[in-house]
């Protein structure tokens, strides 16, 4: 499916998600974790994989230029 | 402990459901209620990822390749780009669904009791795959056709849709429950999708491998914060690695015509003797 408002909410997303493993991994986001204090690695890294999946899959919905 | 969970691994009979069933058993003074035990597990499941990377070398190549490829160009051409992009959509769910139910999940893990359960479900899951398998070759073929033609009508992994990749992936949170096989979630739900046995078999390999790799990576620095003998234990996922590698050779090899029923029944049958032997303390 092309479209280039799917495309952008796609990357707008991946920014999002990108944001929030930064605050996870930095230690200042704290939902859904299992402490409340410190750094979430693990979430960190799941939400930087939701980021790169998200970006992906904005550059495969952004409808291609003909060469 | 590391020649068991190689070898339980892959073969679709919980790896994770036997390290806590076979210890109490055995009586092994090994605390599973420790807070290494969970990181010790996924040390020796990290044992296995290897073997699995070691395995599947040159695919893994062509799918980081192709993920790359196919990333910056927006575009699958070929079947390594559609291969990596299907297994990142097969991965996310499980890893969803490990980070967010992670710690409700290993409160599980100290009870034998709670993984022979597990273990029967999971053989009567084995089961209930091929009977949907054998409804869709019935189905599909007229009688008499060998197995080898049975299977031939079934697909490659490369074919299987986005849609059955994500939730073969999200069969893969079930293996988090000990006794649910992770290798026979996937497989199973691989033949579903309608895939051959063998592909099956080798995408839910290659579905496991970042997981297990993931996690095990993630949860190693906990395992030497708790002053645990390393070196012991690294022997273990040596062991493990080459229990599963030995095992996953093994495997291919019996899915080009055999089915989950055997291990359907055995674990059946293992689950209900571990709750007899639990039950009467033996």
């Amino acid at each position: 499916m092309k479209s280039q408002s799917l495309a952008v909410a796609l990357g707008a997303l991946g920014v999002i998600f990108i944001v929030i493993a930064v605050l996870y991994a930095v230690g200042v986001l704290q939902l859904f974790a299992s402490t409340t204090s410190g750094p979430h690695y693990k979430h960190a890294v799941l939400f930087a994989v939701l980021a790169v999946a998200s970006l992906v899959a904005a550059n495969f919905a952004r409808p291609k230029t003909a060469a | 402990m590391g020649l068991l969970q190689g070898a339980s691994e892959l073969f679709p009979v919980s790896s994770l459901g036997h390290a806590v069933i076979v210890p109490s058993l055995l009586h092994w003074t090994f605390k599973q209620s420790d807070p290494s035990f969970v990181p010790f597990l996924v040390l020796l499941h990290l044992g296995t990822a290897t073997a699995l990377l070691i395995l599947y070398r040159d695919q893994w190549v062509a799918i980081i390749r192709g993920f790359f490829t196919a990333a910056v160009r927006g575009q699958m051409k070929t079947d390594s780009e559609r291969l990596a992009m299907l297994l990142l959509v097969g991965t996310i769910p499980a890893a969803v669904l490990g980070v967010f139910l992670e710690s409700r999940i290993k409160s599980l893990f100290a009870s034998p009791y709670e993984a022979a359960i597990f273990l029967i479900a999971n053989g009567m899951l084995m089961l209930g795959f091929e009977m949907l398998r054998r409804r869709a070759e019935r189905r599909a073929l007229s009688a008499g056709v060998s197995r080898a033609e049975q299977e031939a009508h079934f697909a490659s992994a490369e074919r299987i849709s986005f849609r059955a990749a994500a939730v073969v992936g999200a069969c893969q949170a079930l293996a988090f429950l000990p006794g649910i096989s992770r290798s026979g979630v996937t497989i199973g739900g691989g033949l579903l999708a309608g895939l051959r046995h063998q592909e099956a078999a080798r995408f839910s390999f290659l579905l496991a491998t970042p997981v297990i790799l993931g996690a095990g990576v993630l949860e190693i620095p906990q395992l030497f914060a708790s002053g645990v003998p390393v070196a012991e234990y690294v022997a273990s996922a040596v062991l493990s690695g080459i229990a599963a590698y030995a095992s996953a050779r093994f495997l291919l090899r019996y899915f080009r015509s055999g089915r989950l029923d055997p291990y359907g029944w055995y674990c059946i049958a293992a689950g209900l003797a571990s709750l007899a032997l639990l039950h009467f303390g033996l």
